[in-house]
């Protein structure tokens, strides 16, 4: 695969949280609940894991340049910090490496403050 | 809140069992709902294949369908997922929903639910892994 790797970017708003929310029935009040969360241990509301995730597989689709990705294509994904209304998230390539007809990547989202909020690998085969 | 399946659920660790099925469900997969995924969230459109964006809203509604609920204060910790024959959309899947695992690691309880989801033309389109921080561990009651 020779294309280069897309970094994406994407600001979070509550309001995309609240839309996917309506697209997956996941009304956690964690994510929903202004005033549960801010009782929570979060503090206020966060987004759904698959929010900030969208960034890393738009990447991939950029990267593979399909709607869907190669079939045998496996991802592996960790969720390490919660993602606010009015975080930016952004993918970034660390490591990759094209070797024996697969591509593999190593990704990391990060906020606006750098902090990583999902580390992700993937083997995408040619 | 437009599905007839509880919003939240509030199974025990203690209640699920490791290979248990918990059900198999069949959910649509529409043009705009992969359209709504493909790009940032939310945001309209159609699609005639689904974006890897789709398998996760499926894993929460097949979750939502056969946990009876997503698990009250459960935090999404991983997904391991195995991708297959493109999805087309316009048709119907079929999800199996299955406990993996569960374990205690850190003094944190983790569960991991499987989801096999297979295409209208029976092809197997993702295996799918969830690994979610359970908000009860061993021996522990559901909060009221």
């Amino acid at each position: 695969m020779s294309a280069e790797f897309p970094s994406v970017s994407e600001a979070i708003s509550q309001e995309q949280i609240d839309d996917y929310a309506e697209i997956s029935g996941d009304y956690n009040p964690i994510h929903v609940d202004q005033e549960a969360a801010a009782a929570s241990e979060f503090g206020g509301t966060i987004a759904h894991g698959p929010i900030a995730l969208q960034t890393f597989f738009r990447s991939l689709t950029g990267l593979t340049g399909g709607e869907a990705l190669p079939p045998g294509t496996q991802v592996k994904v960790t969720f390490r910090a919660p993602v606010r209304p009015g975080d930016t998230v952004h993918s970034e390539l660390r490591e990759r490496e094209d070797a024996d007809g697969a591509t593999a990547l190593s990704v990391e989202c990060v906020n606006q403050d750098g902090t990583i909020v999902i580390a992700a690998q993937a083997e995408i085969p040619s | 809140m437009s599905d007839e399946a509880p919003a939240l659920s509030n199974v025990t660790y203690d209640e699920l069992e490791v290979g248990q099925a918990l059900g198999t469900v069949t959910e649509p997969v529409s043009a705009a709902l992969a359209g709504s995924l493909a790009g940032p969230i939310g945001e309209p459109g159609e699609a005639a294949v689904a974006p890897p964006a789709v398998f996760p809203v499926l894993f929460l509604k097949a979750l939502r369908r056969t946990l009876g609920g997503i698990p009250n204060g459960g935090v999404l910790a991983k997904y391991e997922l195995d991708f297959g024959a493109p999805l087309q959309t316009g048709g119907e899947v079929e999800i199996e929903v299955s406990i993996a695992d569960k374990y205690v690691r850190r003094e944190r309880p983790y569960v991991v639910v499987q989801f096999l989801i297979t295409g209208a033309d029976g092809e197997r389109t993702l295996t799918g892994r969830k690994i979610i921080m359970w908000p009860t561990g061993p021996g522990e009651e559901a909060p009221s």
